[in-house]
């Protein structure tokens, strides 16, 4: 079977996009243990870790590059490539809601409010969970996989406008420390966020294996309706 | 109603078209239609039958002693293998670019000229020269030099030369067989940005080995392999766009990706 | 040997060996053959200039007081008058086609040479014997003829080409034959040269490649190795005896020639020879037309007549041109037809037409390459030069054609 070079190379790509992967995992589990112990100097190290993270998606794109320029890669190759290279910026924001989290950990201090650790920890366990599938997903080309994951993000949407609600309680009840739980509610949103970029990830993997692009996250649609 | 449209629609249309070497059987069973002012491609691994396909298409493998067809291949509506058709008529109609530039031994003036004297051009020839030659793009380059040798020119101007001559005779479809095959790189763009232009007012039909090409330059492609039999058979047609992203046939995504065989 | 290239095992310096020898023996199949050439080239030019011992019949010295070239031509016309019978001056007259009256001083001088003083070549010697053995020579001749002149001679001179057959060596000449080659050769190419064309033409393109055109192939292919001798026996029997009517040219009204044995015979018999080689040789030139000349004219809506006229011929037609070298080479050189067709060596008359009797240059050779006297070999070699000189130049302005050709066709 020829084009051995541009095979081995494309493994070696999809390795480097579950390592980068499993970076932004680590990271986003540690902002959330980060928060839980209001620990500044591990979101120090966070925000420093996701110098890596970019360095590594910067180092991946570069690589995609050359291979389409030097390969001239087809069909499924080439669906694979610029799924990657997709998939790629993904990871790398959601490294930078982990250095998001970290960052309100340094601005919170050890300012006394009630944090909704149970919930945010769920939150997080279940992005991070749908991410670690969807990279699996993705590396096997598994549609029918890729298919089933978006529909946890109701989960995770679900418990966002849970704990919203209960940081707005607190917002009203406390008005002094608006200014801190505000900065909770970035945190949640970052981890809904992060839920729906492993949608996009999923809709490259069904791109890969089918050539088709189309939208999985319904959130808008519904709220239209 | 809708089948007559259609038909005025197509450039080139062909059914249950099978050619034959002998008793050999070279391409089976093709269905083919041709968008007018398009440029389609056939791309396919070496003796899938495209280069036969296309030379049926003008009528050019009547010269092989065992060749035969079955089928039809339909311009304009009629089967140009009819009794009564006059295969000159046919090539006039359906020019030819080959692999090889082959200007003949004459001048640049001579070779543009001939095609279109020899079926019987009467105005003026100075002025179709330089129209045609400004089409292949070819004028800005030999104007002060058209009595000279067109075996004289680079390879890629030979090939502008027989697109020109080609165009001379004003053909309404052009086939070129591999032409970029023996020129380097930058001509070979230059025969593609030509292509385009020439789409505008003619139908191209290009055989090529480069898929790159075929990607570049084409808006529609057909992929040929061959079966069991060895017999070429045409695996998909479709926009060029669509092959090159997403082919729906493993066999075309196999060839186009590089992995065939 | 030592270093990087030093293998302890290698053959290479008996590889180079044996390429060595092959080499030698290579350029020693060269060598003989351009010895044989060479050998060839001395022994003409040996014949044909050399030391002659000429007696006069009659001294020169009592014809006149003084020596004869200072005589005045009434005083030459004297000496024909009482030397020469009237009807031998009648003959000459009648045969030469002008009368003693109006010729110059020079052409009398030369008759009353020819017909009065009839200087005969005793003894004539080779050209290298004369040039390294003069002194044995002279001595020779001084013993055996004490009243001889020596002197060096050309045999290839101008009287010899412009002098028409004679009995006598010395003032034999080729003129006649000379025309009646060039004569042969413009039938046999006007004949052949447009049929075989037209066969080579039809055979490659149109021809398909049925049994009966294999049939014909192979017997043009053999009909060229066919013995000349043959092709004159048919010479004989069709263009000679068969179609004398037509070419004596009395189906014409020609007369004066009462069969058909004439240079128009000739110049067809020679045509049928060559016609295979013609054949052949265009067959392949135009076999090596490239195809794809032919296809860019079929893909223009040529027609298969168009593509052969305006590209297959002219680009065949160096190659054709070729062909026609060789066989005019071979044309010019042939003998045995021509004395099958009836070729005379004792014709003194230039072909005035088609429909004439003719010699040719190698039967003139022939002819005199047989004759006891030594003399005959020696102008046999001088008419060898002529022939090869005619055919050079046939074949030097053959090949500056198709150079010129070649140059403005690619």
């Amino acid at each position: 079977m020829p084009r051995e070079t541009l095979d081995r190379q494309i493994r070696q790509l999809q390795d480097e996009v579950l390592l980068l992967g499993s970076m932004v995992e680590q990271a986003l589990l540690r902002s959330v243990e980060a928060l839980r112990q209001r620990d500044v100097a591990a979101a120090q190290k966070i925000i420093r870790d996701d110098l890596a993270i970019n360095e590594k998606r910067y180092a991946l794109e570069n690589a995609i590059l050359i291979l389409i320029a030097t390969q001239q890669p087809m069909a499924h190759d080439l669906r694979l490539l610029a799924a990657i290279l997709e998939v790629n910026i993904e990871l790398e924001r959601m490294g930078d809601y982990a250095k998001g989290n970290a960052k309100v950990v340094m601005q919170l201090g050890d300012s006394d409010i009630q944090v909704p650790m149970r919930e945010i920890s769920r939150m997080a366990e279940l992005a991070v969970g749908m991410l670690h599938r969807s990279l699996s997903a993705f590396v096997a080309e598994d549609a029918t996989l890729a298919h089933a994951i978006p529909e946890e993000d109701e989960l995770v949407d679900a418990l966002y406008n849970q704990t919203y609600r209960m940081l707005v309680e607190q917002m009203i009840a406390r008005p002094e420390m608006i200014d801190h739980v505000n900065l909770l509610i970035w945190v949640i949103h970052n981890f809904e966020r992060a839920a729906d970029r492993v949608t996009n990830i999923c809709e490259r993997t069904v791109f890969i294996a089918t050539g088709e692009l189309f939208e999985m996250d319904t959130d808008d649609l519904e709220d239209i309706e | 109603m809708t089948e007559t449209l259609e038909k005025q629609h197509l450039a080139i249309e062909t059914r249950d078209m099978h050619l034959f070497y002998g008793h050999f059987r070279a391409v089976k069973d093709v269905d083919l239609q041709v968008i007018p002012q398009k440029i389609t491609a056939i791309i396919g691994p070496s003796g899938c039958g495209k280069s036969t396909v296309l030379r049926s298409f003008n009528r050019m493998n009547d010269f092989v002693p065992s060749f035969h067809m079955e089928g039809e291949v339909l311009f304009h509506g009629q089967n140009i293998y009819a009794t009564d058709v006059d295969p000159v008529m046919v090539r006039q109609r359906i020019g030819m670019v080959f692999q090889k530039p082959n200007p003949f031994p004459k001048s640049i003036y001579d070779n543009v000229a001939w095609g279109a004297r020899i079926n019987g051009f009467k105005e003026n020839m100075d002025d179709l020269v330089e129209q045609t030659l400004r089409q292949a793009a070819l004028w800005d380059e030999v104007k002060d030099d058209l009595r000279k040798s067109g075996l004289s020119l680079s390879g890629g101007q030979q090939q502008r030369l027989c697109i020109a001559r080609a165009l001379a005779v004003k053909p309404e479809i052009i086939l070129m067989d591999e032409p970029c095959s023996a020129l380097d790189p930058i001509a070979t763009l230059k025969i593609e940005d030509l292509m385009r232009e020439l789409s505008e007012q003619y139908t191209i039909i290009i055989v090529t080995h480069n898929m790159q090409q075929a990607a570049r330059a084409s808006d529609h492609t057909a992929f040929f392999t061959m079966d069991e039999d060895r017999a070429g058979i045409m695996v998909e047609y479709g926009e060029t766009n669509q092959i090159f992203t997403n082919p729906r046939d493993k066999r075309t995504e196999d060839y186009i990706t590089g992995r065939f065989g | 040997m030592s270093g990087y290239f030093s293998t302890p095992k290698s053959n290479l310096a008996m590889r180079h060996r044996v390429g060595g020898v092959w080499k030698a023996i290579f350029f020693l199949s060269t060598a003989i053959g351009l010895l044989a050439l060479a050998v060839l080239v001395i022994t003409i030019l040996d014949d044909v200039f050399g030391l002659v011992a000429v007696v006069d019949k009659v001294d020169r010295t009592t014809l006149a007081d003084r020596p004869l070239e200072d005589l005045e031509k009434d005083e030459l016309l004297a000496i024909l008058d009482k030397k020469v019978s009237v009807n031998r001056l009648r003959t000459i007259q009648r045969n030469g086609g002008f009368t003693l009256d109006e010729i110059p001083a020079g052409e009398v001088y030369e008759l009353v040479i020819a017909e009065v003083v009839k200087p005969t070549v005793e003894e004539s010697y080779p050209l290298f014997d004369s040039l390294f053995k003069r002194a044995e020579i002279e001595a020779e001749v001084a013993q055996k003829h004490p009243d001889a002149t020596i002197y060096f001679y050309s045999w290839l001179n101008q009287r010899f080409l412009t002098n028409s057959m004679s009995t006598t060596p010395q003032l034999a000449g080729v003129r006649t034959a000379l025309f009646g080659s060039l004569w042969i050769i413009v039938i046999t190419v006007a004949f052949a040269f447009p049929i075989g064309v037209g066969a080579a033409i039809y055979l490659e393109e149109y021809a398909s490649r049925s049994w009966v055109n294999r049939v014909i192939q192979t017997n043009i292919d053999n009909l060229a190795g066919v013995p000349s001798i043959v092709y004159g026996i048919l010479g004989l029997a069709i263009f000679v005896r068969t179609l004398s009517a037509l070419t004596s040219g009395k189906a014409f009204g020609v007369e004066g020639v009462e069969t058909g044995r004439t240079v128009l015979a000739a110049g067809l018999t020679m045509g049928l020879l060559v016609l295979p080689i013609l054949i052949i040789n265009a067959q392949e030139a135009v076999r090596a037309v490239p195809n794809s000349l032919r296809q860019a004219s079929y893909g223009l809506g040529a027609t298969q007549w168009q593509t052969i006229w305006h590209h297959v011929l002219p680009s065949a037609f160096p190659g054709i041109l070729t062909g026609t070298i060789l066989a005019v080479s071979r044309a010019i050189g042939e003998t045995a037809p021509l004395i099958l067709v009836g070729a005379s060596s004792l014709i003194n008359k230039d072909p005035q037409g088609i429909f004439s009797y003719f010699t040719a240059l190698p039967i003139q050779i022939y002819n005199w390459t047989s004759r006891p006297q030594a003399e005959f070999r020696n102008i046999a070699a001088a008419a060898i030069i002529v022939l090869l000189v005619v055919l050079l130049s046939l074949n030097a302005v053959a090949i500056l054609t198709r150079n010129r050709l070649t140059r403005r066709a690619p």
